[in-house]
C-alpha cells in the first residue's frame, strides 16, 4: 500500500471490522437460540417459501390422519353394529327351522312369533346406531333415525354416501347403505329383512298350513338371502376400514419424509453453527485485543 | 558590486517567518485531527527573487545572483476533486439502496413469516377447520370454528395490507420532510448558496477559504446522499450544483431553485423514496400481490358455495360474509353431506397459498438484494473515503515529523540571524572609533 495512512483510517477501519464481527457473532446467537436457520424471508427467500409450503402439507397430514381414525372408529361402530343385526337373525332363523318343523303347538309358535318381533326391534335400534352424534345408517340425514321404533318400517334415512378425506385427491366412503338390508318392511313387499322378520311373526301366529309351509320354504329362503346380503355389507365395511388403515400408514410415512424436509430446510445444524459460533467468538475477541492495542501508538509516544 | 550589508538579517527574518507560518499550519492540522470534514493544509514556500550582482569577481568578471530568502506563497488545502466527484456518485447509491434496504426490511417484518402468526399459518389453521367441519357437518362448534379462522384469517390479511399501507405512507413523509420548506434539501441548497457567496469575496480578498471550501465541500457530501449530484466548478467558485436529474441546477452561484419535481430517477434517498412507492415499485406490487392472493382465496372458496364465504376483493375489503348457522358443508339439503367442506378443505396448497408463499420468496428476495447491494456499495464507499482521507486527512506521524522539520529550521534561521548580528558587531565595535 503506497498511500498515506492516518489514525482516522486505522480508526475507522478497525471499528467496521468490529462491527462486521459483531454482526455475524449476533447472526450466529440468533440461529443457535431459535434453532432455525430461516428467521425471516431474506435469509432464504426460497427456503422461506418452502417452509410454507411444507408446514401446511404437515397440517393437511395431520387432518388426513385425524379423518382416516375417524373413519376407522366409524367403521368399527358400523361394523358392530351389523354383527349384533346378524346374531339377531341367527336366532330368528333357528326359531324359523324350529317353527317349520311341525312339532311345537299354536301357543309355541306365538311365543316364538314374539321373540321375533322383540328381535325386530333389536336390528331397528342397531340399525339406529349413533356415533358422534351422528346416525351412521342414515346416509347423509345423519341427524334423522333410519328407523322409527314400533310397527313403522319405513327408511326414513337417504342413500347418499358419506366420505372422509384420507389424502391428496383420496376419499374413503365409510356410510354403509343399510336400507339394501332391511328395507321398508311388510307393507313394501320387498323382500328385505324387515318384511322377512314381519313375515316370519305374522306365519308363525297365522296357524294355517300354508303359512307353516311358507316358514319353511319362502320365508328360509328370503333370511337367507338377507343373511348374504348383510355378508356382503359387512364385507364392504371391512374394507373401507382396510382402506383406511392403509392411508394411515402411508400418511405416517409421508410425514416423516415431509418433517425431514422441513428440518433440512429450516433447523439450525447446531454441531456446525457451534463451531463457526466459536470461531465467530474468537476472531471477534481478536479484533478488540487489536483495536486495543493499535490505535494507542504514535510518533509522540517515542519523541523527547 | 557589494552586497548590502543588513541583506543577511532580511533572509534570516524571512526565514523565521516562514518556518513559524508553517509551524503554525501543522499546529492547525493537529488541532483539526478529528475534525469531521477538514482537509489538511500545507504552507507552499518559494524563494524570494534573487539579488543580482553584476560583477562578484574581479578576475572573472561574471556576476552571480544571491537568493535573498524564502516567502509564504499561500496554505493551500489538499484534496482531490476527482475522488470527491466519485465518492459523491457511490454515496448516492448507497444511500438508494439503504434507503431501499431500509423500507423494504420493514414490509417483510409486516409479513412476519415464518412464524405462527402470519398469513401463511391462518391460512392453515381455516383449511383445518373445514377438514374439521367435513368430520362433523352436523356440529355447530364446527361451523363457529370454520367462521372463527375465516375472521382470524381477514384480519390478518387486513393488518398485513394496512402495514404495508402505512409503510408507503411514512416513506412518502419521509420524501416530503425532506424536500419540503426548510427541509434538508432546501437548508443545504441554501447553505451552499451562501458559502459561494462568501468564498468568492474571501478569495478576492486574497484570503486562501481553505476552511469555507472544507464546509461546502461536506454539504455536497450530505447532498449527495439525498439525490445524484453533479458540481461545475466556476473559476470565480460560483460553483453550479445539478441535482437529481432536476429541469434546473439546485444551486446556481448564489441562487437556489427550489423546489422542483424529481422522479424516480433522482437517484439517492429520494429517488430511492420515490421509486419504491411508484407504480411497479417493490412496495406497491406486493400490496397488488397480496390483493390477488385475497381475491384468488375467496374466489377459490366462493365457488364451491351458494353463499359466498368471502366477500371483497382486495386484502383491505375481504371479510366474512356469513354466520355459522349459514356455513355449507354440503350442496344438498341433507345435513350430513360433507362435499363442499372436503372441497374446501381440500384447497389447502392451491393457488392461493401458493400466491402467498411467492410473494414471500418475493420480499425475501428483494431485502436480500437491496441488503446485498447496500454492503457491496459499503465497501466501494468505504475504499473512496479512505482514498479521500489518505490524500486529506491529518497524519500525526507527519504532523510530528513537520513540527520537528520546521521547529530546526526556524532554530537554524534565528542562528543564521545570531551570526550576522555578531559579524555586524565585529564590523561596529571593533573597527576603531571615528572622529575622536
Amino acid at each position: 500500500m503506497s498511500e498515506r495512512i492516518t489514525p482516522a483510517m486505522v480508526t475507522s477501519a478497525t471499528l467496521n471490522d468490529l462491527n462486521a464481527s459483531l454482526g455475524s457473532l449476533t447472526r450466529t446467537t440468533d440461529e443457535l437460540s431459535s434453532g432455525k436457520k430461516i428467521l425471516e424471508p431474506s435469509d432464504n427467500p426460497y427456503g422461506a417459501s418452502q417452509v410454507i409450503d411444507l408446514q401446511s402439507q404437515l397440517e393437511g397430514l395431520s387432518s388426513y390422519e385425524s379423518n382416516a381414525q375417524d373413519g376407522i372408529s366409524w367403521e368399527n361402530t358400523a361394523s358392530t353394529a351389523m354383527s349384533s343385526m346378524g346374531q339377531a337373525a341367527q336366532r330368528v332363523r333357528e326359531l324359523l327351522v324350529q317353527g317349520a318343523n311341525g312339532t311345537y303347538n299354536q301357543s309355541d309358535l306365538e311365543t316364538m312369533a314374539l321373540q321375533v318381533e322383540q328381535l325386530t326391534e333389536s336390528v331397528k335400534q342397531d340399525a339406529n346406531t349413533e356415533y358422534a352424534g351422528q346416525y351412521l345408517f342414515s346416509g347423509t340425514a345423519t341427524t334423522t333415525a333410519p328407523y322409527e321404533q314400533g310397527a313403522e318400517d319405513e327408511y326414513q334415512g337417504n342413500s347418499e354416501s358419506v366420505s372422509r378425506a384420507v389424502g391428496p385427491g383420496a376419499t374413503v366412503t365409510v356410510t354403509t347403505n343399510i336400507s339394501t338390508l332391511l328395507g321398508n318392511g311388510e307393507a313394501s313387499k320387498d323382500g328385505k329383512l324387515l318384511d322377512t322378520l314381519r313375515t316370519i311373526a305374522k306365519n308363525l301366529r297365522a296357524g294355517t298350513v300354508e303359512a307353516r309351509e311358507a316358514l319353511g320354504t319362502t320365508d328360509l329362503q328370503n333370511l337367507d338371502g338377507n343373511l348374504e346380503t348383510l355378508t356382503q355389507l359387512q364385507a364392504t365395511a371391512g374394507s373401507a376400514t382396510d382402506q383406511l388403515q392403509t392411508a394411515l400408514s402411508r400418511n405416517e410415512d409421508l410425514q416423516g419424509s415431509i418433517s425431514q424436509a422441513l428440518s433440512n430446510t429450516d433447523d439450525t445444524n447446531v454441531a456446525a453453527v457451534s463451531v463457526e459460533y466459536a470461531n465467530e467468538q474468537a476472531a471477534y475477541e481478536a479484533a478488540l485485543r487489536a483495536a486495543a492495542s493499535i490505535v494507542q501508538e504514535s510518533l509522540l509516544n517515542f519523541l523527547q | 558590486m557589494t552586497i548590502p550589508s543588513l541583506q543577511g538579517l532580511q533572509t534570516a527574518l524571512s526565514g523565521l517567518i516562514a518556518e513559524q507560518t508553517a509551524l503554525d499550519t501543522a499546529g492547525n492540522n493537529i488541532a483539526n485531527a478529528n475534525t469531521e470534514g477538514y482537509s489538511r493544509e500545507t504552507a507552499l514556500l518559494e524563494p524570494n527573487p534573487p539579488l543580482t550582482i553584476p560583477a562578484i569577481s574581479s578576475q572573472t568578471g561574471r556576476g552571480a545572483q544571491l537568493g535573498t530568502g524564502v516567502s509564504v506563497t499561500t496554505i493551500t488545502r489538499i484534496r482531490n476533486t476527482y475522488l470527491d466527484a466519485q465518492y459523491r456518485t457511490q454515496n448516492s447509491a448507497l444511500s438508494a439502496a439503504s434507503a431501499q434496504s431500509e423500507v423494504l426490511e420493514q414490509a417483510q417484518a409486516a409479513f412476519n413469516e415464518p412464524s405462527s402468526a402470519g398469513i401463511a399459518s391462518q391460512l392453515s389453521n381455516f383449511w383445518t377447520a373445514w377438514n374439521n367441519l367435513a368430520v362433523s357437518p352436523t356440529s355447530e362448534a364446527a361451523k363457529e370454528a370454520v367462521v372463527a379462522a375465516g375472521q382470524q384469517l381477514v384480519t390478518v390479511f387486513k393488518q398485513l395490507s394496512s402495514q404495508l399501507t402505512t409503510i408507503a405512507t411514512q416513506a412518502g413523509e419521509q420524501y416530503n420532510a425532506l424536500t419540503g420548506p426548510s427541509g434538508e434539501v432546501e437548508d443545504y441548497a441554501n447553505q451552499i448558496a451562501q458559502l459561494n457567496g462568501q468564498i468568492k469575496l474571501s478569495e478576492e480578498a486574497g484570503q486562501p477559504p481553505n476552511e469555507m471550501l472544507d464546509r461546502r465541500d461536506e454539504l455536497l457530501d450530505k447532498l449527495s446522499s439525498l439525490a445524484n449530484i453533479t458540481v461545475t466548478e466556476a473559476s470565480d467558485h460560483m460553483d453550479t450544483v445539478s441535482f437529481g436529474e432536476a429541469a434546473k441546477p439546485l444551486v446556481e452561484g448564489t441562487k437556489v431553485n427550489w423546489p422542483q419535481t424529481l422522479t424516480e430517477t433522482a437517484g439517492g434517498r429520494l429517488g430511492a423514496l420515490l421509486a419504491l412507492t411508484g407504480p411497479g415499485g417493490a412496495l406497491t406490487s406486493l400490496q397488488t400481490g397480496l390483493d390477488t392472493v385475497a381475491e384468488t382465496l375467496a374466489t377459490t372458496v366462493n365457488e364451491h358455495l351458494t353463499t359466498p364465504f368471502f366477500s371483497g376483493e382486495t386484502a383491505a375489503t375481504l371479510a366474512v360474509a356469513v354466520k355459522a348457522s349459514e356455513v355449507q358443508a354440503s350442496g344438498t339439503k341433507a345435513v350430513g353431506g360433507n362435499e363442499v367442506a372436503r372441497a374446501i378443505a381440500a384447497l389447502r396448497g392451491g393457488t392461493a397459498e401458493q400466491g402467498y408463499a411467492a410473494l414471500v420468496e418475493k420480499v425475501g428476495s428483494d431485502v436480500r438484494a437491496a441488503g446485498d447491494e447496500q454492503t457491496n456499495l459499503q465497501t466501494t464507499v468505504t475504499a473512496i473515503s479512505d482514498q479521500r482521507e489518505s490524500v486529506s486527512g491529518v497524519s500525526l506521524d507527519e504532523e510530528m515529523t513537520n513540527l520537528i522539520t520546521y521547529q530546526r529550521g526556524y532554530q537554524a534561521s534565528a542562528r543564521t540571524l545570531t551570526a550576522m548580528s555578531e559579524m555586524l558587531e565585529t564590523l561596529i565595535e571593533h573597527t576603531g572609533v571615528v572622529g575622536l
